[in-house]
């Protein structure tokens, strides 16, 4: 397993059992996209419970905190309009 | 039915010490956790390539834990990567994740450990800022300190013991902003169970080393963004401080994490650890316990066993904390800016709270002013927004207990197996 997801298209390497949010923080990547009034997703609670670091995933909407990274996966911003 | 498991939802130190009283009893068990691995919040396990930062007393704690648990394996499943979404009035637990899955259980114990509490401050909602539990659980799973200037405020031990990890792994806080003055508390202090006097020197001691300020009494006031970094505004009874960072945990407490959470009629349902009464791990442990075995009893028709005493050891030694603790930070509150954002979800500020008028009901901060009405389902506003316009959760206030417990996919709803319908058939 080479553990490498991807963010907007560019290789994000992972430790195995790393989340999400972990992998992408680690990386430089703190943003994770906008929410629909405007302010940024980012994780703030990091337990699953405040919502703000939702993510496209595979194309599903999920919180970046709660979620595992797992080789090939395609992460991209979630830009608000349809929220969860 | 009889053979139906009892459901468990939580995998940190109530859900499983709960989960092994009732397999004790004899009764088959089912324990879902949304994390990857178990450990919950507080005994946050780290991933297979970390060397864990627990410190002694909490990996003896957490061996414990998982050592009883080991004896009861044949009759408890665990399944992680599910969430519990939520209990319908007739019993029905729906499960998704791992898991999708209607199901009708024997009973439910809820041990979903705490929320934290972060008064609003302007700037709360810029990318940097998190809360202390957070920055604490992402150490324990990487094993890594963030890169980067890190400033701790709020109130509470968490600070310092988030601030002593921090040092640990190289890269000491820039400050902790502390609104109480525990140190003013010696009488109230030395009535503390020694093992929270031995963790607190442990870690004012590592950062008092490392010469890192701690202020009492003293406010982060507002967070601004500039050219990449976070510059955060201090008022401390000497003065005005401003520090530029590029990352700031923020604390005030925790709250049991209930909301969602309805009872339920036609089913045993009972609370456990923080998320009955926020008293922190070493509790969470004794009130999983009693939970589980109280719960086993009821359902095996047994008589109730005798409550535990450490139960009522810690609600002191937590009620001694909250006092040397205590602080006015909540009256800041009422002099926030109007800019200031209270709703993190949809960006409701003070100001669209004032717009409402004076003693708005619950409909109209919901309806009119969308309060509590974003996906955290007010666990981040239902308390300020309470306190600002004066109602009084959980009957006038917002933030009542209501389905779901956390949001829910349409698609992951459709895709649920329903296995509910054998008992109605």
């Amino acid at each position: 397993m080479s553990c490498t997801m991807f963010w907007n298209g560019t290789p994000i390497p992972f430790r195995n059992g790393e989340s999400v949010a972990n992998a992408l923080l680690i990386a430089g990547i703190s943003q994770f996209g906008t929410a629909f009034a405007g302010q940024p997703r980012a994780v703030f609670c990091g337990i699953g419970l405040c919502q703000g670091c939702l993510i496209r995933a595979d194309g599903c909407l999920t919180e970046a905190c709660l979620l595992a990274a797992r080789d090939g996966l395609h992460l991209s911003p979630e830009a608000g309009g349809s929220d969860v | 039915m009889s053979d139906a498991p009892v459901i468990v939802v939580g995998g940190g130190p109530a859900g499983l010490s709960a989960a092994t009283e009732i397999a004790r009893a004899g009764l088959k068990v089912l324990l879902v956790d949304q994390g990857q691995a178990l450990g919950g919040a507080v005994h946050r396990q780290p991933i297979p390539s970390v060397k864990s930062v627990a410190s002694a007393a909490q990996k003896r704690r957490w061996d414990g834990v998982m050592a009883a648990l080991a004896a009861q394996t044949d009759k408890i499943k665990i399944c992680l990567s599910t969430r519990f979404c939520g209990l319908d009035h007739t019993g029905a637990v729906l499960l998704g994740g791992a898991i999708n899955q209607l199901i009708r259980p024997r009973a439910l114990v809820l041990a979903l450990g705490a929320r934290e509490t972060v008064q609003p401050r302007p700037g709360w909602t810029l990318v940097g800022v998190e809360t202390v539990g957070s920055f604490q659980t992402r150490l324990k799973t990487t094993g890594q300190a963030p890169a980067g200037r890190i400033l701790l405020a709020g109130s509470g031990p968490l600070l310092l013991a988030l601030g002593a990890e921090l040092t640990r792994l190289g890269n000491p806080p820039a400050a902790i902003i502390e609104a109480g003055r525990p140190f003013n508390h010696p009488l109230t202090a030395l009535r503390l169970p020694f093992s929270y006097w031995a963790e607190a020197c442990q870690y004012i001691i590592r950062l008092r080393l490392a010469g890192v300020p701690i202020l009492n009494a003293s406010h982060l006031t507002a967070i601004r963004s500039d050219s990449g970094h976070l510059l955060a505004e201090v008022e401390t009874p000497h003065g005005h401080k401003q520090f530029t960072i590029d990352h700031i945990g923020l604390h005030d407490g925790i709250r049991p994490n209930d909301i969602g959470l309805p009872d339920c009629a036609a089913l045993p349902v009972i609370r456990v650890g923080d998320c009955h009464e926020a008293l922190g791990a070493r509790a969470a442990i004794a009130d999983g316990r009693a939970g589980g075995a109280a719960l086993a009893a009821q359902l095996l028709g047994r008589p109730a066993p005798a409550a535990d005493p450490e139960i009522k050891r810690q609600r002191d030694a937590q009620a001694r904390l909250a006092q040397i603790y205590t602080h006015n930070g909540a009256e800041r509150l009422h002099h926030l800016p109007g800019d200031t954002v209270i709703c993190r979800c949809e960006a409701r500020s003070v100001d669209d709270l004032r717009a409402l008028g004076p003693s708005p009901t619950a409909r109209q901060l919901r309806l009119d002013g969308r309060f509590a009405m974003g996906p955290c389902q007010g666990r981040f506003c239902a308390d300020w927004v309470n306190q600002l316009s004066g109602t009084k959760p959980p009957q006038s206030g917002i933030g009542a207990a209501r389905w779901p417990a956390r949001p829910i996919a349409v698609a992951d709803l459709l895709a649920a197996t329903d296995d509910t319908l054998g008992d109605i058939l």
